[in-house]
């Protein structure tokens, strides 16, 4: 296995015209968490979705544990890379327990919904949960998905948005364990105190990558002004 | 896991009970009749009821399940009008080739019911509840009345296809004309069961389905066909019927969760024992000139589409 997990050159976007993303490129090495900063509608999700093999339009070249994810069968993706979509949406009104029974790997998902502080809620349906609890939830069917996390990838969308602050710091925790796990993490995420405990930080703005690199070197005052207007 | 037993053998002996009472019951009086005669008479309206309600217990499923809608359900997303329309095309342009071999009559439902299955995905888009259920609405609208256009103008079919609008065909059935209908029902339905992991991971959404290893459109396309198929096949063995692959789910999902694989099966079960009950109420209830096994159907389920519409918030 190449030292490589996510490789992307050029990466563009467009949705009916509007260009979400406009050249992106990244290179991410297993053993890492890599963080996806920048305002609202800057291109952060699109980059994960096409990072993840969900917008088969994507132009440019993309490498996700070595194969294009746009051709690439979408059961064979599935064993080597994790997607969390931002919305904790569910259609039907399902138990916790149910999650067990549509995991594809039951006791490594019952182990990180004991992990997220879910085990005493396991009976209680979604609608009986908070956002927060409900997303926790589907974090932890996402991240169980792909069993031994080394040489693995999971790209997740805000994965802490809506969580009490014991389970951020849960989730911020799980991630970096991944990574030293031997995986690759890619998370999209408005929280700086997260940001900077990442090992690297892609910084959009509309659509474009305006710095990529470690958080020292990338959230310098001027590239934060620069890019939210705040100081 | 006791719970889903429970259901499923609770379902079943059910079913085996309602199975003895229908065959004791009809026009010809109580009782199987000397060596069985009432019978093997009454035996394929039983089959072809069960075949039916198994097809559109599970097409219902399979239909909220892919459209991730409660309220999806071929009755009223006029995937049924599609088939009974295909039928009167058929019966408009050539009645007498409609007779000649036991496949024509099911094709001409299947293409219906395909043609207005597209129609619906191409115009309602996903996840709407108000937009799909107007979309059927005006596909229901249009089949009935080009359905009822028809009958009108041919003088040999109006009866039958008034009787299929009316959900009344069970009364005909033979063992000639139910054998390839019900295969087919049975037949579709095992496909659909095959796709209950699909429709599990949709539940979360295209996009995180995609991601969890599921071709969603594949998947789609061969929910939509096979849903077509079983709604062909039940239209060829019964008429038009709603609500039962509303009615099934529904039941299906509060006994036993909303898993579809666990759920489509029980769905399924239900389903035929619904409509078989339905048809037998109406065969009891008024022996001589029975209610269509619609028509009880459409009693027990339009307070409950009700019910679930008023629920279903998005």
């Amino acid at each position: 296995m190449s030292e490589i997990a996510v490789q992307a050159l050029g990466v563009s976007v467009a949705f009916n015209g509007h260009r979400a993303l406009d050249g992106a490129s990244l290179s991410l090495p297993f053993g890492t968490v890599t963080a996806l900063a920048g305002p609202n509608g800057a291109g952060k999700t699109t980059l994960l979705r096409a990072l993840a093999g969900l917008i088969p339009q994507a132009t440019g070249e993309i490498a996700t544990a070595g194969y294009d994810p746009r051709t690439t069968p979408p059961a064979r993706l599935a064993s080597v890379r994790a997607y969390g979509a931002q919305a904790a949406y569910s259609a039907w009104d399902f138990t916790l327990s149910d999650f067990l029974f549509l995991s594809s790997d039951p006791s490594l998902c019952d182990s990180w919904l004991e992990r997220l502080q879910l085990t005493d809620l396991r009976h209680r349906r979604l609608s009986q949960l908070s956002i927060g609890q409900k997303k926790s939830a589907h974090l932890a069917l996402a991240i169980s998905s792909l069993g031994e996390p080394f040489g693995k990838i999971f790209l997740l969308d805000e994965p802490t948005v809506g969580l009490d602050l014991a389970r951020q710091e849960l989730v911020q925790k799980a991630c970096l364990d991944l990574a030293l796990a031997g995986a690759a993490c890619v998370v999209a995420t408005h929280d700086m105190n997260f940001i900077r405990r990442c090992h690297q930080v892609a910084v959009l703005s509309e659509g474009r990558m305006i710095a990529y690199g470690p958080p020292a070197a990338t959230l310098t005052p001027a590239i934060i002004y620069e890019t939210w207007g705040v100081s | 896991m006791n719970r889903t037993l429970l259901a499923f053998g609770s379902g079943l002996f059910g079913l085996v009970i309602l199975i003895f009472i229908a065959l004791s019951v009809g026009s010809a009086g109580t009782g199987w009749g000397d060596g069985g005669g009432l019978m093997l008479l009454r035996a394929p309206r039983i089959l072809a009821a069960l075949a039916a309600g198994l097809a559109l217990g599970i097409g219902g499923a399979a239909q909220q399940g892919v459209f991730r809608n409660p309220l999806a359900d071929p009755g009223l997303t006029g995937v049924f009008g599609g088939a009974l329309f295909g039928i009167a095309i058929l019966l408009g342009v050539s009645p007498g080739l409609a007779w000649q071999l036991p496949w024509i009559i099911p094709l001409a439902a299947f293409l219906g019911a395909l043609l207005t299955s597209v129609l619906l995905v191409l115009i309602s888009g996903r996840g709407n509840t108000a937009r799909l259920l107007i979309t059927g609405l005006g596909l229901n609208a249009f089949t009935a009345a080009g359905t009822l256009v028809i009958a009108s103008r041919s003088n040999e079919s109006r009866e039958l296809l008034t009787n299929g609008a009316y959900g009344d065909w069970l009364g005909m059935a033979t063992f000639e004309l139910i054998w390839l209908p019900c295969l087919l029902c049975a037949f579709a339905s095992g496909l659909l069961l095959t796709l209950g992991r699909s429709f599990d991971l949709l539940s979360f959404g295209e996009d995180s389905a995609q991601a969890s290893g599921c071709d969603v459109n594949r998947s789609r396309r061969w929910a939509v066909l096979l849903t077509a198929l079983a709604a062909a096949a039940a239209t060829c063995l019964i008429g038009q019927v709603a609500f039962i692959g509303l009615l099934a789910p529904h039941l299906a999902r509060g006994i036993i969760g909303p898993r579809h694989r666990l759920m489509m099966p029980l769905s399924g079960l239900l389903g035929g024992g619904l409509l078989l009950c339905a048809d037998t109420i109406g065969r009891a209830a008024w022996p001589q000139s029975p209610l269509s096994a619609a028509a009880v159907m459409a009693l027990l389920g339009a307070p409950l589409f009700i019910w679930i519409a008023r629920r279903s918030h998005e």
